[in-house]
C-alpha cells in the first residue's frame, strides 16, 4: 500500500492504493470516480484518456505517483458547476455517444483539443482523436459535436428556432444500479 | 539509482513501453527509477562549438541541437526549430503511436525502445500457451525456428533518422557520462540491442545542423495511427547549390533488431542529380539489402516489396525543397 | 442551452428523403400529425453518458465485494484428466476456487445445441477454454492463486480447418456424436432448394461462378464483459451483468445454478457496447453467481481485453461458393450456394447461423429459383456467434459482387440490375418469407444521386472507383428462442399524480438508444414533455419480460409493446376526460402537456389534472403493453421460421475507394448510406445506426481479421493477436466520411411505421468496396479483409 495525494478535478485528495496502482485504478478504485472508463488496460484504445497537465494522456499506463504534483482532469471535471461543458452537451444533441463508453475519453481528448486551439478544423479534430477508438458511432457525429462545440464556445451560440419544441433530457435509471 | 539496485531497477520515463511491457510481465523490475523529475534532461536548444557536430560521418559546422532526453515527442514534433532543421524527425516524431502517446512518450525512451516481436508483446498466458520463447522465459525463436538469436524488430520511429542524421547520444552511469554515434548505439540482439548498459541512462541526442540538409520519413502500417511501424526509411541528403548530391544516407528499420544503414548509396548518388533514374537505382539498392522476417504478424514479402516504394517516396520528399 | 436548434440543424442534414417524395420532410403526410416521433431528441441517458455519470457494471462495487479470477486452458483440444485446487484454496485472501465438476449442467443459448458447461468439465477445447475460477479479496490474490491451480492435460489432436473437421471419420470429435455414427465435428447441415435450380441455371444466358472467403471478425465493443454476483442467505441471487439477453440470462442462470427462477435477479447496467457480442450467457456470469453462493459474499470477474478475444461468438469465417443466373436483360434466373462455415469450439447461436447464410438472401431481389447447403463445422478456436447482420453479411458480400460481376458481363449498369431484380412491397421471397414495406427502389435513388454515381462509375481515372451494394434484414426473429406463445415483448407504465410517468422496460440499452425510444412514444401518446418521462429499464425483478437486443427486434417489437400500453392509458384518461367536458372520448386529445378538446383549444386542462381525472375515476394508473409476431409470414417447411421477421428493412450503399496499386493500400473516401428504416422515430439516432453499421463493415472490409496461429507458427489454435492494438478496429484518420440518407417507408406494422437500423446498414459496406476496387482497379476481391498485402497480392497476380 502506498499512500498518494493527487489533485483531480480541483480537490486535493489522499488515498492508500497498491503500489503497482496506475492512475485509472486510482481514479476509479481508490478514489471513486469512475468516469474514466478501461478498456484495455495497455494504452490501446484510449477510453482511460485523462487530462494532466492540459495534455490528454492515458491513465491506464500513468503510474499513479507520476500525477503526484500534476493537474489531473477527468470527465467528471468538465462541467461547471451543473452546466455541462459544451462539448458535453453538444455530445448528447448530436447522438455522439451511444454506449458512451468511449465517450468520457474523447470527451478528455476534445477538451484539451479545444483548450489549445479554440477553431480546430476538421481534419484537427480527427488528428486529436485519433488515439481513441471508438465502436459505435463511426466518428461523424462525434466530430459534429466537437465542432459545435468550438463554434458555441467561440461565442456563436445559435438561437433557438422558433418551431421546434425543446427537447429535454430525462434521467434515465437501471433499477438497482 | 539504478546502479544501486542493478538489475531489480529499471528507468521509466513516458512509461509508454515500459508499463505495457510490465503488464504483460515482460519486465518485473522490483524498482521502477523514474527519470521525469531530471531537468538537466529537458529542453530543447542550438549548441555551439565543440561537442556539437562530433557525429564521425557528419562533420557539421560546429552548430547542433540538442534535444533533451525527457523531451516528448508532441513537443519534439511540434517544436520549430526541430521541424526547421530536421523535418524528417519531425514527421517520425508526430508519426509515433496516437496522440495521447505523444503526449507521455519521450525520445530517450523512444531511443531505448525495446525491440517487438509477435510472440513477445502479449500477454502472460498467451506466452505460457505458446511455450515462451528465446527473448523472454524460452528456449526458442519462433521466428527462426533455431534457439540461437532473437530477431525481434526495432521498432522506434526516431532512431532511423538520428542515425541518418548524424546524431550522437549521451549516456550517463555510474562511471559518468560517455557520448555515442546514435549508429553505433544498436546492436543485432533482439534481446537487448543497444550498446546502454542496464545501469545506463540516455540524457540527451543532439543533431549536428548543416545548411542544405534535407530530411525524409516514411512509415509503413496499416492504421493512420496509433500503430508501430511495418517499415521505416529515413533518407538526408546534403544537396550543393545547383541541387548535385553532396551526402546521401538512408536507414531503414523495423525489420529486424538493428536499424540498418543502408549501404552503396554513395557511389549511385553523389556528384550528381536526384532524379528519377537515380533513385530507381537506389531503392533498387535499399530492396536488395532488406529481407523481413515473421516477427511481425504482416506479410513479410510485402513488407519487403514495399521498401523500394518507401525509399522511393522518401527520396522524392528530398528533391521537393 | 442551444438544444433546439443545433437539433434541428442534425436532423435537417441528417434525414435527406422520405420514401413518399424527393422533400418529404416538408412535408406533412395525412394522419402525420407527430410532435415527439421523427424529430431530433436528445437521449435520455445523453448526458449522464457524457458527464460520466452512467454507471456501467465495472464501475459497481458492492460492499465486501470480493474478486474473481478464471483460468484458460493453454491447449486448443485436451481432456482434463485432475484438477487440484487444494494449493490456491489455501492461499491467504481466496475465498472459494470453483470448477467445472460444480456447475456439470450443460447450457446452450439455443435449446436444441446445448455444449457448454459454464467451466469446461472434462475436456477443453480451445486455447482461452474456462477451466476453473476464484475468488479473493482482490485482483492480485485472485491473479495468484490462479497459478496455484494444477490442471493435468490429455492433449488430443486439434482442428483449425473446418473443412477437415467435416472430413473427419474418426473420434475424438470436437463434441460427442449426437447419434451413433455422426460426425461430432458438425454442427448442423442445412440443404434448402426453392424452384428448380438446376434448370433454372441452364436456362440462364450468364451464369456466374465464384468462390469467396469471408475471414472471422470479432465485435470488439470497448466496455470488457464484466459481471458480479451477489447471494443472499435468504436463497436471492442477484447478477449484475453487461449482457444483451438478461431474460436468458435469467433462466440459464437459474437452471444450470438450480435454484429457483423467482429468486434470481439480473440487473443489467448501461452495456458499453455489445453487437451481438454480449448476447448468450458466459463463463463469467455463472461464475460471480456460483462464487457468492460458496462465499455469501458480492463476487465481480471483469474480462481483460484478451479474454474479451477468447469469448468471441464474432462473425464466423464463411468458405462460399455461388452460383448465379441471369437472363439477357439481366433479370436472375436461379441462385446455387455452398457453403462451409467455421464455428469454432461451441454450437453458441450456430443453428440459426446455419440457416441464416441461406434464408436472408432472398430479397430484395426476386430469385426465381435458390438453393442453399450450409454446414456449420466445430473446430477448436473460441466459438462463433452472431455478430451485426448475424450469419448474412458473408452471403451478402458473396452475392453483391456475383451481381457486380452479372451486370459487367451483359453490360448494365450495377445499380440499374439492381432496379430490375427489385422484388417489390407486399410479396413473398422464394423461400416464403412475406415482405411488407419496401423502400430499397429509393434507397438507390439516394445513394446514385448523392455520390454522383452516373458521372463516376467506369469514368473515374484508375486507381479510383465506386461500387454500388444493396441488402436487406430482418425487423427481428419472428420466434424466441425457446418455444412458448407468450408475448416477445412487454412494457409497463405507471403513472404519478405529479404527471411523471414511468416506464418499466426489459429491454437491453445497449447504446442503441432503447431507453430513449421508449420515452419519445410516451411522450407522443401521453403528450407528456420528455422529462416527464421516467425510464427504469433492465431489471428482471422490476420489468415485464422483452427477450434481448439482438436481431433488431428492440425497436419494433419494444416499440409497438409500448404504443399498446400508452393507448391503453391514454383511453382510460381521455374516458375520464370526456366525462368531465361532457364530449366524445375521442375528442380529448393529449399533447403538447395538455388535454385539449379536439377544435375547441379553449377547453384543455393540464395533463396532469387528466391523469387525476382519470386516477379518480379507474383508480390507480397504469397498464401493460405487449407485442407478439404475426404467425402468416413464412412457409411450412422444416426451417421455414428462422429468417422469418415480422419487416425487413433494405438498404443501398455507394462507396468511393482510391487504391494504391504500389502498396495495396485501399482508401474509402465516403460512403453514401442510404437505408428504408421504415420510419426514423429520432433521425439522429437512425443515422447514428447507419454510421455505426456502415463504419464496422468498412472495418471488416479492409482490417479485421480474428485469426489463429498454425502449427508452424508456433502453437496451433493460438490466437494471433487478442489485443487491440493488433486487432486493428479503425481510428478516426481510418474512417470514411459517412454520409446517411434516410429513407421512410413507413412500415404497416411497425411502431409508426419504424422498422430497424441496426444491422441492416453494415451489410453492403463490404461488397461495396469490393466492387469499387474492380471499379478502380479492375482486380476481384473475393476474399476478405482487403488488407494491404492481400491487395498488393491481387494486384500482382493480375500484373500490375
Ligand atoms: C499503443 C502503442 C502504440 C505505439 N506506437 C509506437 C509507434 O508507432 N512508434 C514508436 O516508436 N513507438 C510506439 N509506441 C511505443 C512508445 O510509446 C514510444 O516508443 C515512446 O517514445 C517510448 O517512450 P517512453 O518515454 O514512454 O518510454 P518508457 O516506456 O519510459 O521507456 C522505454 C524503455 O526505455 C527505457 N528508458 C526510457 N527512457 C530512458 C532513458 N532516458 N535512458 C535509458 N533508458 C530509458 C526504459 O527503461 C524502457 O525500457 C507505442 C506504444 C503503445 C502503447
Ligand atoms: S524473434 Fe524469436 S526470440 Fe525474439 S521475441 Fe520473437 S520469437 Fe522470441
Ligand atoms: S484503457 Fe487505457 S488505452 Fe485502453
Ligand atoms: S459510443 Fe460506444 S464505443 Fe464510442
Amino acid at each position: 500500500m502506498e499512500v498518494v495525494r493527487l489533485r483531480v478535478n480541483g480537490d486535493e485528495r489522499v488515498c492508500g492504493v497498491p503500489a503497482h496502482y496506475t492512475l485509472l485504478e486510482t481514479l476509479r478504485y481508490g478514489l471513486g470516480l469512475t468516469g474514466s472508463k478501461q478498456g484495455c488496460d495497455k494504452g490501446d484504445c484510449g477510453a482511460c484518456t485523462v487530462i494532466m497537465d492540459g495534455r490528454a494522456i492515458l491513465s491506464c499506463i500513468t503510474p499513479v505517483w507520476e500525477a503526484e504534483g500534476r493537474e489531473v482532469r477527468t470527465v467528471e471535471g468538465l462541467a461547471e458547476g451543473t452546466e455541462p461543458h459544451p462539448v458535453q452537451d453538444e455530445f448528447d444533441l448530436n447522438g455522439a455517444a451511444q454506449c458512451g463508453f468511449c465517450t468520457p475519453g474523447i470527451l478528455c481528448s476534445s477538451v484539451a483539443l479545444l483548450d489549445r486551439n479554440p477553431a480546430p478544423t476538421r481534419e484537427e479534430i480527427r488528428a486529436a482523436l485519433a488515439g481513441n477508438l471508438c465502436r459505435c458511432t463511426g466518428y461523424a457525429k462525434i466530430y459534429d459535436a466537437v465542432e459545435a462545440a468550438a463554434t458555441r464556445l467561440g461565442g456563436e451560440v445559435r438561437g433557438p428556432e422558433p418551431d421546434e419544441p425543446a427537447p429535454e433530457a430525462t434521467p434515465v435509471e437501471r433499477v438497482g444500479a | 539509482m539504478l546502479a544501486e539496485f542493478g538489475t531489480d531497477a529499471m528507468p521509466i520515463a513516458g512509461g509508454t513501453d515500459l508499463m505495457p511491457n510490465m503488464k504483460h510481465r515482460l519486465f518485473t523490475p522490483a524498482h521502477v527509477v523514474a527519470l521525469k523529475g531530471i531537468r538537466a534532461m529537458r529542453g530543447i536548444e542550438v549548441v555551439e562549438g565543440p561537442g556539437a557536430g562530433t557525429g564521425t560521418r557528419a562533420p557539421g559546422t560546429g552548430t547542433a541541437l540538442r534535444i533533451g532526453a525527457l523531451e516528448t515527442l508532441a513537443d519534439v514534433a511540434a517544436n520549430p526549430l526541430v521541424r526547421h532543421h530536421f523535418p524528417g524527425l519531425a514527421a517520425a516524431a508526430g508519426l509515433v503511436a496516437g496522440p495521447q502517446l505523444r503526449n507521455m512518450g519521450t525520445i530517450g525512451g523512444n531511443v531505448c525502445l525495446d525491440t517487438r516481436c509477435t510472440y513477445y508483446n502479449q500477454t502472460r498466458f498467451w506466452r505460457s500457451a505458446l511455450g515462451y520463447c528465446l527473448k523472454k522465459d524460452g528456449t526458442v525463436c519462433h521466428v527462426t525456428g533455431v534457439g540461437k538469436k532473437c530477431v525481434a524488430a526495432h521498432s522506434a520511429d526516431t532512431p532511423p533518422n538520428l542515425i541518418a542524421l548524424g546524431a550522437n547520444l549521451t549516456l550517463a552511469g555510474p562511471h559518468g557520462e560517455r557520448v555515442m554515434d546514435a549508429s553505433d548505439f544498436f546492436v543485432t540482439d533482439g534481446i537487448w540491442n543497444t550498446r546502454r548498459a542496464p545501469d545506463e541512462i540516455v540524457t540527451g541526442v543532439t543533431i549536428p545542423i548543416a545548411r542544405n540538409r534535407r530530411s525524409a520519413y516514411g512509415k509503413l502500417r496499416q492504421r493512420n495511427s496509433i500503430d508501430f511501424p511495418l517499415l521505416s526509411v529515413a533518407v538526408v541528403g546534403d544537396f550543393g547549390e545547383t541541387g548535385t548530391v553532396k551526402r546521401l544516407t538512408g536507414v531503414v528499420s523495423a525489420l529486424g533488431a538493428r536499424p540498418r544503414v543502408l549501404a552503396g548509396w554513395s557511389d549511385l548518388a553523389v556528384g550528381g542529380q536526384l532524379d528519377g533514374a537515380t533513385i530507381d537505382a537506389l531503392a533498387a539498392r535499399a530492396h536488395a539489402q532488406c529481407r523481413p522476417l515473421d516477427n511481425l504478424i504482416v506479410d513479410a514479402e510485402w513488407r519487403r516489396a514495399m521498401v523500394p516504394v518507401y525509399v522511393r517516396r522518401a527520396l522524392e520528399e528530398l528533391t521537393v525543397s | 442551452m442551444s438544444s433546439r436548434d443545433a437539433a434541428g440543424r442534425v436532423g435537417a442534414r441528417d434525414v435527406a428523403r422520405r420514401a413518399t417524395g424527393p422533400d418529404a420532410r416538408e412535408t406533412v403526410r395525412p394522419g402525420d400529425a407527430l410532435s415527439t416521433i421523427g424529430r431530433p431528441m436528445r437521449k435520455v441517458d445523453g448526458l449522464a453518458k457524457a458527464t460520466g455519470r452512467a454507471r456501467y457494471t465495472d464501475d459497481i462495487r458492492l460492499p465486501g465485494m470480493l474478486h474473481g479470477k478464471i483460468l484458460r486452458s493453454p491447449h486448443p483440444h485436451a481432456r482434463i484428466l485432475a484438477i487440484d485446487t487444494s494449493r490456491a484454496e489455501a492461499l491467504e485472501g481466496v475465498h472459494a476456487v470453483v470448477t467445472g465438476r460444480d456447475m456439470p449442467t450443460r447450457y446452450g443459448i439455443i435449446p436444441w445445441t446445448p455444449d457448454e458447461y459454464p467451466l469446461c468439465v472434462d475436456r477443453v477445447r480451445y486455447i482461452g477454454d474456462g477451466v476453473a475460477a476464484v475468488a479473493a479479496v482482490d485482483e492480485d490474490t485472485a491473479i495468484a492463486a490462479l497459478d496455484l491451480i494444477d490442471v493435468a492435460y490429455e492433449e488430443l489432436p486439434a482442428y483449425l480447418d473446418p473443412h477437415e473437421a467435416i472430413a473427419a471419420d474418426s473420434g475424438p470429435y470436437i463434441h460427442e456424436p449426437r447419434k451413433p455414427g455422426w460426425n461430432g465435428n458438425v454442427t448442423k447441415v442445412v440443404n434448402l432448394e426453392f424452384g428448380d435450380v438446376e434448370a433454372g441455371l441452364g436456362d440462364s444466358h450468364v451464369v456466374v461462378e465464384g468462390d469467396y472467403f469471408f475471414e472471422g471478425t470479432t465485435h470488439t465493443p470497448i466496455e470488457p464483459h464484466c459481471a458480479i454476483g451477489l447471494a443472499e442467505g435468504n436463497g436471492k441471487l442477484t447478477v449484475w451483468s453487461a449482457t444483451q439477453v438478461p431474460h436468458y440470462l435469467h433462466r440459464e442462470l437459474a437452471r444450470v445454478l438450480e435454484v429457483d427462477p423467482a429468486q434470481v435477479r439480473v440487473i443489467q447496467p448501461p452495456v458499453g457496447g455489445a453487437f451481438g457480442g454480449k448476447s448468450e450467457p458466459f463463463d463469467l456470469e455463472f461464475c460471480v453467481a456460483r462464487l457468492s453462493m460458496m462465499t455469501g459474499r458480492p463476487v465481480k470477474i471483469l474480462y481483460t481485453r484478451e479474454e474479451v478475444f477468447y469469448s468471441h461468438r464474432g462473425r464466423h469465417p464463411f468458405h462460399m461458393r455461388y452460383r448465379t443466373g441471369a437472363s439477357r436483360d439481366g433479370m436472375l434466373t436461379s441462385v446455387d450456394a455452398d457453403i462451409v462455415m467455421d464455428g469454432g469450439a461451441y454450437a453458441s447461436f450456430g443453428l440459426v447461423t446455419t440457416y441464416y447464410a441461406g434464408q436472408l438472401l432472398t430479397a430484395p431481389y426476386r430469385m426465381p429459383a435458390y438453393r442453399f447447403h450450409s454446414t456449420r463445422a466445430y473446430t477448436n478456436k473460441p466459438a462463433c456467434g452472431p455478430k451485426r447482420g448475424h450469419g448474412s453479411v458473408q452471403p451478402r458480400f458473396a452475392f453483391e459482387v456475383q451481381l457486380d460481376r452479372i451486370a459487367e458481363k451483359l453490360d448494365i449498369d450495377p445499380i440499374e440490375l439492381r432496379r430490375r431484380n427489385f422484388i417489390g412491397a407486399n410479396t413473398r421471397t422464394v423461400n416464403d418469407l412475406r415482405i411488407t414495406s419496401n423502400g430499397f427502389l429509393e434507397c438507390l435513388d439516394e445513394v446514385e444521386r448523392a455520390s454522383a454515381w452516373k458521372r463516376k462509375h467506369r469514368r473515374l481515372p484508375f486507381g479510383r472507383g465506386v461500387g454500388v451494394a444493396g441488402s436487406t434484414y430482418i425487423t427481428g426473429t419472428n420466434y424466441p428462442i425457446y418455444p412458448n406463445d407468450m408475448p416477445q415483448s412487454g412494457i409497463q407504465l405507471q403513472v404519478d399524480r405529479s404527471g411523471r410517468v414511468a416506464v418499466f422496460s426489459g429491454a437491453s440499452e445497449i447504446g442503441q438508444g432503447v431507453d430513449s425510444m421508449v420515452a419519445y412514444i410516451v411522450a407522443e401518446e401521453l403528450g407528456v414533455p420528455l422529462d416527464h418521462v421516467r425510464v427504469l429499464a433492465g431489471d428482471t425483478d422490476f420489468t415485464p419480460v422483452d427477450l434481448g437486443a439482438y436481431s433488431s427486434r428492440v425497436t419494433f417489437m419494444l416499440g409497438n409493446a409500448c404504443i399498446d400500453a400508452a393507448r391503453k392509458l391514454k383511453a382510460q384518461v381521455q374516458e375520464a376526460v370526456a366525462a368531465e367536458w361532457g364530449v366524445k372520448p375521442r375528442e380529448v386529445l393529449l399533447a403538447g402537456g395538455l388535454a385539449v378538446r379536439a377544435g375547441d383549444t379553449g377547453t384543455s386542462m393540464p395533463v396532469r389534472d387528466a391523469f387525476n381525472l382519470a386516477e379518480s375515476a379507474v383508480g390507480t394508473l397504469g397498464a401493460t403493453g405487449w407485442y407478439n409476431t404475426p404467425k402468416d409470414v413464412h412457409g411450412d417447411y422444416r426451417g421455414a421460421t428462422i429468417g422469418a421477421s415480422p419487416a425487413f428493412s433494405f438498404t443501398a450503399h455507394v462507396a468511393e475507394v482510391e487504391v494504391d496499386v504500389e502498396t495495396g493500400f485501399v482508401t474509402v473516401d465516403r460512403i453514401w448510406i442510404a437505408h428504408d428504416c421504415g420510419r426514423a422515430l429520432n433521425p439522429v439516432l437512425v443515422a447514428g445506426q447507419m454510421e455505426g453499421s456502415a463504419y464496422m463493415g468498412f472495418a471488416e472490409a479492409l482490417m479485421e481479421e480474428q485469426i489463429f496461429k498454425s502449427e508452424d507458427q508456433g502453437r496451433v489454435g493460438l490466437h494471433n493477436a487478442p489485443s487491440l492494438l493488433d486487432y486493428r478496429i479503425p481510428t478516426s484518420l481510418d474512417t470514411p466520411a459517412l454520409e446517411s440518407l434516410i429513407v421512410e417507408s413507413i412500415d404497416p406494422e411497425g411502431p409508426y411505421g419504424a422498422k430497424e437500423a441496426g444491422e441492416g446498414p453494415l451489410h453492403p459496406s463490404i461488397p461495396a468496396i469490393a466492387n469499387a476496387i474492380y471499379d478502380a482497379v479492375g482486380v476481384r476481391m473475393d476474399s476478405l479483409p482487403f488488407s494491404p498485402p492481400r491487395v498488393w497480392r491481387a494486384l500482382r497476380s493480375v500484373g500490375r
